[in-house]
């Protein structure tokens, strides 16, 4: 009986821990939002992100990139925004809870995220009924923007822009006569896949479609798959990892296919091998000069980041100013007066290097994309972006 | 038949990982009739502790020490380390609950296994460890022979999975505690009653499973090259598979069930599509289940009525 009671305590306590360290990294403060405070224009933002899970990884980037996003243009505006946390662990059953729970918190009143295509086909209906504007920094699938989610902003390009623009460079540059492609079955991961088929295709590539699970980590029945001809892998993944992995697998087996990633795998620490491709829609804000503060914040708070930060920093800022913007106009924060603010951003320069301005689909005007190369001592360097 | 070899050594790699995960899930079982679903995360665990061991000693691309001594420090702190995690959740998560309904252990495992998962987030972070294996132990030592390659970190895990499947037979037959184990398996009250000391049996038996996990967690590490929070959850739940495939209980069935479903992952991927490789394995399982419900080596149980 004692031992039991320990052992609950001991697990209880564990879990107060927990929590303790999930909300001290983050910003969000208990102060009341959607009005004025002693003052000040105060207001509350939701973000959905995979805080914790397979893709943790990102998830924890995205997130404190929100977070530095609010504390800084808390500081520039004289505003009192708060960040509320929803860990949607890149499921949709699970980015719906979330979305519900911050539906129903009357404080919010917009949200960034959430993370993955799949997600927002999830919560769209309902951040649609609701009225709440909700602003992507990575789901990419073509048809989020088709109209049916008018409150739905994304900061990002395309896969429709993205995916053809790779599958162009792969053949123009890589001249590969087979290629493999494999999906990691998630709807980014197809997404981008349906957009590249049809450019391979239409050059007379012949395509080897594979696709794998997000979960799975030894690739080496696949690797052996890859023939002399093919000399091209296509992995549009968001686990950098695995990549790396797949890398092995073709060294471990002596053959010589370049791989070419997409956005997940932009992750200098983890996916290194030398030779390979890594297509993103985020820049690398370290080779930016106007971002050198955020990415010295950044990397001082919480060291190395990648491609998936910077957007949602973009994305929080667009709110952050929405909101200042209706203070200023002598309004209370409220999600249909900030929705239309959101609407009305006209930004000359970003953290993404270039203005932000949406289309009447809520998508980003003249939204890039970025290709870098790795070097021999796994160094990314861009090699275009367009 | 190049190929088919290269994709039988793949599928034997991954099976022998499953098949030591799946042992401690069959032993568990054998004694307790628990299914411990916090086993895959003692894996992950195992991992993490190879690959502290690694950084330990200079990190992958600058080992301080002869590299088959790194590799026998990582294994036994591996092995020693979770077997005694395993032990300490006997001890303190499920004992307590030993009489209590079924229903209520098995609740507890899931709780360990997410407090597990959650802990080492929280300890380790969000981001992969890559234990970078190449960087210590070249791709070059192995056997090549044309297109077939089997480089020598695969033919040690399915070597030395090998061997401590042999040496978990040897035990569980040959020894006294085997003796005991096996008593405890077949009636805990009968035991108890003829002088066997359940609860260091049962203790023993955590230690041992975990062990395996522990050491097996290496191996991925060594062969996969990544660590993260959430590997346990997959393998545990593919081991569990291949435990009751092969019946559940039975340490030789643990066995052949991982590098069958090792093997037969392999083959599909290979010969038809990585596409229909869940789909295809699992239906086989199902059938398997459907024409033998106790397992290819399990034993039919007889109820008392």
């Amino acid at each position: 009986m004692k031992f039991r009671l320990m052992f609950a305590a001991a697990a209880i306590a564990s879990l107060v821990v927990a929590g303790c360290g999930s909300s001290s990294s983050s910003s969000s403060k208990s102060a009341s939002s959607g009005g004025s405070s002693g003052g000040k224009c105060s207001a509350s933002i939701g973000i959905e992100a995979p805080i914790t899970g397979k893709v943790a990884v990102l998830g924890d980037e995205q997130l404190h990139f929100a977070e530095l996003a609010v504390q800084m243009d808390n500081a520039a505006n004289g505003t009192n925004i708060s960040l509320v946390q929803g860990d949607t662990q890149l499921t949709p059953s699970q980015a719906v809870t979330v979305t519900q729970q911050f539906i129903s918190n009357s404080k919010i009143v917009a949200v960034v995220g959430p993370a993955g295509s799949q997600e927002v086909l999830a919560v769209g209906p309902l951040f649609t009924r609701a009225g709440v504007p909700f602003i992507t920094g990575s789901a990419t699938k073509t048809t989020l923007t088709g109209g049916q989610f008018p409150t739905f902003f994304r900061v990002v390009s395309k896969d429709s822009v993205q995916g053809p623009e790779d599958a162009g460079y792969i053949n123009a540059h890589l001249h590969p006569k087979a290629l493999m492609i494999v999906d990691d079955q998630e709807a980014y991961s197809t997404g981008l896949v349906s957009a590249m088929a049809p450019v391979f295709k239409a050059a007379g590539v012949s395509v080897d479609h594979e696709s794998v699970s997000q979960t799975v980590t030894d690739f080496s029945s696949l690797v052996s798959k890859v023939t002399p001809a093919t000399t091209v892998v296509v992995l549009p993944w968001q686990v950098a990892a695995n990549a790396q992995q797949f890398g092995r697998n073709l060294a471990e087996q002596h053959k010589k296919a370049v791989i070419f990633g997409t956005d997940g795998l932009y992750s200098p620490g983890t996916f290194t091998i030398p030779g390979s491709y890594v297509s993103s829609f985020g820049p690398d804000i370290t080779a930016i000069p106007a971002d050198s503060t955020i990415a010295q914040q950044a990397k001082a708070k919480y060291g190395t980041f990648g491609t998936f930060g910077p957007p949602v920093f973009a994305a929080t800022h667009v709110i952050d100013q929405a909101i200042a913007s209706v203070c200023k106009s002598g309004q209370t924060p409220s999600r249909s007066n900030v929705l239309s603010a959101i609407k009305q951003t006209d930004e000359s320069s970003s953290i993404l290097g270039q203005p932000i301005k949406f289309d009447s689909h809520g998508d980003l005007i003249g939204a890039k994309w970025f290709l870098f190369k790795i070097g021999p001592k796994g160094a990314y360097q861009l090699v275009t972006n367009s | 038949m190049h190929f088919f070899v290269q994709e039988l050594v793949n599928g034997l790699t991954t099976g022998s990982l499953y098949a030591l995960v799946a042992l401690g899930y069959s032993m568990v079982y054998g004694v307790l009739k628990l299914l411990n679903f916090a086993h895959g995360d003692l894996y992950m665990v195992g991992a993490y502790i190879g690959y502290f061991v690694i950084q330990w000693f200079g990190g992958a691309s600058a080992v301080s020490i002869p590299v088959p001594l790194l590799l026998l420090i990582m294994f036994l702190l591996s092995g020693v380390g979770v077997g005694a995690l395993g032990v300490a959740i006997e001890r303190f998560a499920y004992r307590p609950l030993r009489d209590a309904p079924r229903i209520a252990p098995l609740i507890t495992a899931l709780g360990v296994s997410f407090f597990l998962e959650n802990a080492a987030l929280l300890l380790f972070g969000a981001q992969y460890r890559i234990y970078n294996t190449p960087e210590f132990i070249s791709f070059n030592i192995g056997i090549h022979v044309g297109p077939l390659q089997i480089d020598i970190v695969r033919i040690l895990v399915i070597v030395l999975s090998v061997a401590l499947m042999v040496g978990l037979r040897l035990l569980v037959t040959r020894t006294r505690l085997g003796k005991q184990m096996r008593a405890v398996a077949t009636d805990r009250e009968a035991a108890e009653m003829m002088g066997i000391n359940v609860d260091f049996t049962i203790a023993a038996t955590f230690f041992i499973g975990s062990a395996l996990a522990g050491v097996s967690g290496v191996m991925a590490g060594l062969v996969f090259n990544q660590v993260n929070n959430t590997m346990g959850f997959l393998a545990g739940l593919k081991a569990f598979t291949a435990a009751v495939v092969g019946g559940i209980g039975s340490i030789a069935g643990a066995m052949l069930g991982g590098m069958l479903i090792g093997i037969a992952e392999s083959m599909i991927t290979g010969y038809i599509s990585s596409t229909y490789t869940n789909l295809i394995v699992f239906g086989i399982l199902i059938a398997v289940m459907l024409v033998r419900p106790s397992g290819l080596l399990g034993r039919v149980q007889l109820q008392k009525v």
